[in-house]
């Protein structure tokens, strides 16, 4: 089953008489509990693909259908319910509220849906579960890069979303604890099963993923499950 | 609401700038409506003071002893219609020295009516302590409440009136009194009052009188005013119209003239205010306006994260509305405590160098600065708010 699809999804921006056409016409189904990597160069629509995934962008043409429902039809206040009740984020710069503490960083998705009585025992077990179970009153100041990223990992999971996108998850981190932040997700995923999309740089990581989407010049590239797709052709 | 109080702690300096602003707008607001509040109290007791009777004083253009009302007058008066009652009266000056406190009433006076005057007043004294005077004795005296402050004297103590001068001055002539009571604080004229029998205040007014004039004139025959008191329903200012037309060599005053002099003092003064109140506005508004765009600009990226993770338009105007109102309440609240605290403080002073008191800080007053400040708060909030919820997530996020 399709958890999500993209149909034609396409976005483009006028900058003077030129338009760039930083997503062109993408046609994609992700499966539910999928682990999806994004790759391709800078400026090839990897951001772009995800911020429309996430209803954080609106498409030029064409749509994004979650869960059988078509987003282009919802309302910027439909599309913000949406996003809080099914779409975990997390981004390269941790984007943590240095105010808050871990605990409150991981509930803060909480604030904005519907009431859940569950939900700071659920954020407490999230936490236990990205092993930051002894830093529940600590400051984003006080916590390492890897630990930040494992409160933004909490915090994208705290309302059951069906998704979730990581934007260079990996991106501020060096290869150790980029790798234990990998397991991490994957853990995550499977035991959650939680669809994943994750752009990445690093061929290592996309390496992990259950598939590779390669974008370039806003177009599908390349669309290959990872098995199928050992050897050498990789780095480029 | 913890994380918007510890947004706020957090920008520490800044918030204390907005805050600074909101409190001296608020502390000018609450010093400069204590003085209005008090001076207003003051106004409405000397309408109500002055409605209550028609005053009657001596023709200005008398020729030789102008100026001087004989008691026979009286009963001219009381001849015209409408007049329930027209009593004599004196009113000499407490002082022989020249005072310049700050008052809005006629200042220190020592007083006395004709007896059996008091019932027609719909003005009515009430007594903190002790009792009347004897109509028609002598050698008492009533004070009114700030006059008795003033002179440090209390029921059964003796104080000579008027009261001697600093300077020697052979003019000056003493007389004793017994204090038999203290009126009740009235906020108006009578708290000045020194109120003694006619017959006293008789003598006095003719010990005041100039040298040249003391010995060519009986004083038990002198009066400074009539005070005429009209029958139920009878208009004053007309009254005193008839009175001027039909009784020679005498001048009334139509109550509303009094009165309007008091009105276009109050007007005067809630200008003060208002404009007290726009300074504050001003003040403390842009105080606000600057700190929350500031805010705006600052958090970009957290907007940018709770739109993200689900936040409407409508969480983000609250969470901003809610921070500009703290910052209005904490605002308002210091700055109406330091007004406070400053309005007690002088009157204290004042008090105790026995002058009246500047302030009078009621609960209205209190209720406006507090919901000025509050209200002060929210509309300024409301311009950064409306921007901060409108930014865009995506722009937001990736704001550097
Ligand atoms: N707001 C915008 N206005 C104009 N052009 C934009 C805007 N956002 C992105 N673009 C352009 O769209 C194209 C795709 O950008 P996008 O950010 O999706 O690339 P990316 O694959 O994420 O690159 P990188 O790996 O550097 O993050 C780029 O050419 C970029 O310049
Ligand atoms: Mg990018």
């Amino acid at each position: 089953m399709a958890a999500i699809e993209m149909v034609n999804l396409t976005k483009h921006y006028k900058q003077g008489k030129n338009v760039i056409k930083a997503l062109d016409g993408v046609n994609l189904k992700i499966d539910t509990g999928e682990f999806v990597a994004v790759v391709g160069r800078s400026g090839s629509g990897k951001t772009t693909m995800l911020d429309l995934l996430g209803l954080l962008l609106r498409p030029t043409a064409g749509t994004v259908i979650i869960d059988g429902v078509d987003t282009s039809k919802l309302k910027d206040g439909d599309r913000a319910t949406m996003r809080g009740e099914s779409i975990g984020f997390i981004f390269q710069e941790f984007n943590l509220l240095p105010t808050l503490n871990a605990l409150e960083n991981v509930m803060l998705p909480l604030r904005y849906t519907k009431k859940d009585p569950q939900g700071e025992a659920r954020a407490k077990r999230l936490l236990t579960e990205v092993d930051l179970a002894d830093r529940l009153t600590h400051k984003p100041a006080e916590l390492s890069g890897g630990q930040s990223q494992r409160v933004a990992i909490a915090r994208s999971l705290v309302n059951n979303p069906a998704l979730v996108l990581g934007d260079e998850p990996t991106g501020e981190v060096d290869n150790e604890t980029s790798d234990q932040l990998l397991d991490l997700m994957r853990r995550m995923n499977r035991e959650h099963g939680v669809t994943f999309v994750i752009v990445t740089h690093d061929m290592d990581i996309a390496q992990r993923a259950d598939r590779i989407i390669r974008l370039k010049d806003g177009k599908v590239a390349s669309d290959e499950p990872i098995g199928a797709r050992e050897g050498a052709e990789l780095a480029g | 609401m913890f994380e918007i109080i510890r947004n706020l702690t957090r920008r520490k300096l800044r918030n204390g700038l907005t805050v600074s602003g909101i409190v001296i707008g608020v502390l000018a607001l609450t010093t400069l409506g204590a003085i209005a509040e008090k001076a207003n109290y003051s106004i409405d007791g000397g309408v109500r003071y002055f409605r209550d009777h028609v005053s009657v004083g001596a023709a200005q253009n008398g020729g030789f002893g102008g100026g001087l009302l004989t008691v026979d007058k009286a009963k001219d008066i009381q001849a015209v219609d409408g007049v329930q009652a027209a009593c004599a009266a004196t009113g000499v000056s407490a002082k022989t020295d020249l005072d310049f406190s700050l008052s809005f009433g006629p200042g220190d006076q020592v007083t006395a009516e004709q007896p059996g005057c008091q019932q027609y007043s719909t003005f009515k004294l009430t007594y903190a302590k002790g009792h009347a005077i004897d109509e028609t004795g002598t050698g008492q005296v009533v004070l009114g409440s700030d006059i008795a402050k003033e002179f440090k004297v209390n029921t059964g103590d003796t104080i000579a009136l008027p009261r001697p001068p600093k300077k020697y001055n052979p003019d000056y002539v003493g007389h004793d009194f017994t204090v038999v009571g203290i009126l009740d604080k009235t906020l108006t004229a009578p708290d000045n009052f020194a109120i003694v029998s006619f017959k006293d205040g008789q003598t006095l007014f003719g010990d005041a009188l100039p040298a040249a004039l003391r010995g060519r004139v009986d004083p038990t025959t002198l009066a400074t005013g009539i005070n005429v008191y009209a029958k139920a329903g009878v208009d004053l200012d007309k009254l005193a119209q008839k009175i001027n037309d039909t009784v020679p060599g005498v001048s009334a005053i139509a109550p509303s003239t009094l009165v309007n002099a008091f009105k276009s003092a109050s007007v005067f003064l809630t200008a003060i205010t208002t404009g007290a109140a726009l300074l504050a506005l001003v003040v403390g508004g842009l105080s606000v306006v600057n700190t929350m765009l500031m805010a705006v600009t600052e958090r970009v990226r957290e907007i940018g994260l709770k739109k993200a993770v689900g936040a409407h338009t409508y969480h983000v105007l609250r969470e901003f509305l809610t921070e500009a109102t703290i910052l209005g309440v904490v605002g308002g609240l210091v700055g109406l405590g330091l007004g406070w605290g400053l309005a007690l403080g002088i009157n204290a002073y004042f008090a105790s160098q026995n002058q009246n008191e500047l302030f009078l800080v009621t609960s209205r007053l209190v209720t406006f600065a507090l919901a000025f400040s509050i209200g002060l708060g929210m509309i300024a909030g409301v311009v950064p708010a409306v921007r901060a919820s409108r930014l865009d997530p995506v722009t937001a996020l990736r704001y550097q």
